[in-house]
């Protein structure tokens, strides 16, 4: 008897653990209960200027990384003046859990679809669900393949490949013409932004300074530590003197590789270093003089305009696909204090 | 010894009762099934979406998705576990195989390759296991880290679009009504195991060896065939769940299946299945991740940050392992053990 009445006390703390968690969830979210608040108040306020939208944003990542904490505040702030009520996913960068996520959304039947892809290779689908069902898609941050932007109805985001072209155009002023061998430490295996950087610095070193070799490669997965321990390994495989810099392709990896180089006992001042992001991480590094030069990613302007977009998809319905590049802006130590180039993530 | 304990129980609901032989044996039947806290958790899920996003109901085919997204996995790995083994290399295996299917411009052959590359896979792991006599945990751990290289390397470490990209997205439709190919696949892999676990001789045999390995080798039980065939059912339906949705996203991700490990396994254990083997069910890894995917889409249209979801997903892990039949025994038995110690550590009065 005990036993059983045991087995029922249990059941009941699970059902009751369950119920608040759910009750709990719709209180703590940000992207949920707030935005429903904050939708209403838009459409109080803004009953005169029309309508409210129904906006599902699918995005691989959120408050889990440093890019998406500074990513979603302005989204969100945007998003509320504009009279969009979010509902954000975060797959963290698992595919098959965004196409899930996008079913879902396609279901909801919203006004839009705001989407970031975890890899681009793989959405066609969740595009085709979306134009079939009559959604608008925007795309956000890391664009889709060029065979699926036309069942996208706009772009905001970094141009990920030009940043990799201008991180290589500062690797070829810093070389000035010498035969220069280089580690290249690359993003995410796989992941979208990390391949494009990739391809745009080494076409860009390809095409414009062939005098810089690219010595050996390897996967930072956007993780300080990790690149760290990867520009180690190079270091020893390639030889230290045989490596005149390096290229990461952020800042947060950069800074591993800064760290590995003096863990040798490298002057780092001496070698040609170069990333994307301009941080809060990299900017310090440039003004030191370790960093040779970055290239400015606003999360601030990304968020923005991706709730900018859909709101102009949805408000206007424009007959060609919106595009608006983030300003690849290139940051040294003549630049890197200016307030327009301020570090925001 | 499960087999017994589960008896033991049937029995004592029987006298409980004293009378009445239909009710006396339903009750028997019933103490033999490990699904209850899972059924109560759905009913408890199912109630709260209903109330809060009917749209998980109305849109059905769409909970049904990713019902087979967490589940199909979940399958494969509960028949490894009723043996009181573990398979982590699912994920792996799923992304391998994806990416195997993906290298090869024959859809069919690639297809082929794929599911035969997941057999393959669950042999080495069995052989590991059987053979060798490493822990299946550290043998498929070992086998984890060199599937997962080896789709990088297979894939150049960039995902690999499918030739045959129109055959991919046509999959991804519905087939019969709003049900897509994966769903068909997904209830005809659960009938097939069920069956097999339930009305097979190999496949009851899983009980026996996950319940007291040792009795199961007097009885006279192959053993080792039993594991090789558990471990091959976990890396064939992990391949299958592979290029199911390397089909479905048109292209092979070597970093795919990030989250499936995870909910695969909660799904099992949500559902009732014992971690060391000789007690769960088929249907009871259906109902835990029926539960999960119902979860899963309604806090996804509530909002709510996959963060809070991970929350509730492990509490509620924590909670079917507390309450735990067994779990819940030993609770309470030491805590019996420790009131009768401290009372009679009392000093005597007087």
């Amino acid at each position: 008897m005990k036993m059983r009445r045991a087995r029922v006390v249990g059941l009941m703390l699970a059902g009751a653990m369950v119920l608040s968690a759910c009750a709990g969830d719709d209180t703590a979210d940000d992207a949920g209960a707030t935005d429903d608040a904050a939708a209403d108040d838009a459409a109080d306020d803004g009953a005169a200027e029309g309508d409210t939208f129904e906006v599902y944003a699918l995005l691989p990542q959120g408050n889990d990384q440093p890019y998406g904490t500074t990513y979603l505040p302005p989204f969100e702030a945007t998003a509320e003046e504009l009279g969009l009520n979010l509902t954000i996913t975060n797959s963290q960068y698992d595919a098959d859990t965004q196409a899930s996520d996008c079913e879902v959304a396609v279901a909801a039947e919203p006004d839009g679809i705001i989407l970031w892809p975890a890899v681009a290779d793989t959405i066609r689908p969740c595009l085709e669900a979306a134009d079939a069902a009559g959604i608008p898609v925007t795309i956000t941050n890391s664009d889709v393949l060029e065979e699926d932007q036309a069942l996208t109805a706009g772009y905001s985001g970094p141009d990920t490949y030009g940043q990799g072209v201008a991180s290589a155009e500062l690797m070829c002023d810093l070389a000035g013409g010498e035969e220069v061998g280089i580690i290249m430490i690359n993003g995410l295996t796989g992941n979208t932004t990390a391949i494009d950087r990739e391809n745009g610095f080494e076409e860009t070193i390809n095409e414009q300074c062939s005098n810089v070799e690219i010595l050996a490669r390897q996967p930072g997965n956007w993780n300080k530590d990790e690149s760290q321990i990867a520009a180690s390994e190079m270091i020893t495989s390639v030889g230290i003197e045989n490596i005149d810099g390096a290229y990461a392709a952020d800042d947060t990896m950069v800074a591993g590789v800064i760290d590995a180089f003096k863990a040798r006992d490298m002057a780092v001042e001496d070698l040609l270093i170069t990333s994307i992001g301009n941080t809060f991480l990299g900017n310090p590094l440039v003004l030191s003089g370790e960093l040779d030069g970055t290239v400015f990613q606003s999360s601030s302007w990304d968020g923005e305009n991706a709730a900018r977009t859909i709101y102009e998809v949805l408000t206007e319905s424009p007959d060609e696909r919106l595009v608006a590049f983030m300003p690849d802006v290139k940051v040294t130590a003549d630049n890197a204090e200016d307030p327009a180039v301020a570090p925001e993530w | 010894m499960t087999e017994s304990r589960n008896d033991t129980d049937s029995t004592e609901a029987g006298l409980d009762l004293g009378s009445g032989a239909d009710l006396s044996r339903w009750r028997t039947v019933l103490a033999r099934r490990t699904e209850g806290r899972a059924v109560a958790l759905l009913v408890v899920v199912a109630t709260v979406a209903l109330v809060l996003e009917p749209i998980v109901f109305t849109s059905y085919e769409v909970t049904l998705g990713r019902l087979a997204l967490i589940g199909l996995v979940a399958l494969g790995l509960t028949a490894v576990i009723l043996m009181g083994e573990l398979d982590l290399a699912v994920a792996s295996t799923l992304a391998f195989s994806g990416v195997v299917m993906a290298s090869i411009d024959n859809l069919a052959l690639g297809i082929l390759a794929a599911l035969l590359g997941g057999l393959v896979i669950g042999v080495v792991n069995a052989f590991f296991v059987v053979v060798v006599g490493i822990n299946s945990f550290i043998a498929t751990l070992g086998m984890l880290f060199f599937l997962r290289g080896a789709a990088f390397v297979l894939s150049g470490e960039e995902p690999v679009r499918l030739v045959a990209r129109e055959a991919g997205i046509a999959f991804g439709r519905p087939l019969i009504g709003p049900l897509s190919p994966r769903i068909l696949i997904f209830v005809i892999a659960v009938i097939a195991l069920q069956v097999f676990v339930t009305r097979v001789r190999a496949g009851r045999e899983f009980y026996a060896v996950g319940g007291n390995r040792q009795a199961a080798y007097d009885a006279g039980i192959p053993v080792r065939r039993r594991v090789y065939t558990g471990f091959m059912i976990s890396g064939f339906v992990s391949a299958l769940a592979g290029v199911i949705n390397t089909l479905e996203r048109t292209a092979a991700d070597p970093t795919a299946g990030g989250s499936v490990l995870l909910a695969s396994f909660a799904a099992a254990i949500i559902g009732g299945v014992l971690l060391n083997g000789g007690r769960g069910s088929i249907v009871g890894t259906l109902i835990g991740a029926a539960s999960l995917a119902i979860l899963q889409v309604a806090l996804t249209l509530s909002g709510v940050q996959v963060d809070v979801q991970n929350i509730v997903i492990g509490l509620i892990l924590l909670i079917a392992v507390i309450t735990d039949p067994t779990t819940l025994r030993v609770v309470l038995g030491n805590a019996r053990a420790l009131f009768r110690g401290s009372s009679q550590a009392q000093p005597e009065p007087g």
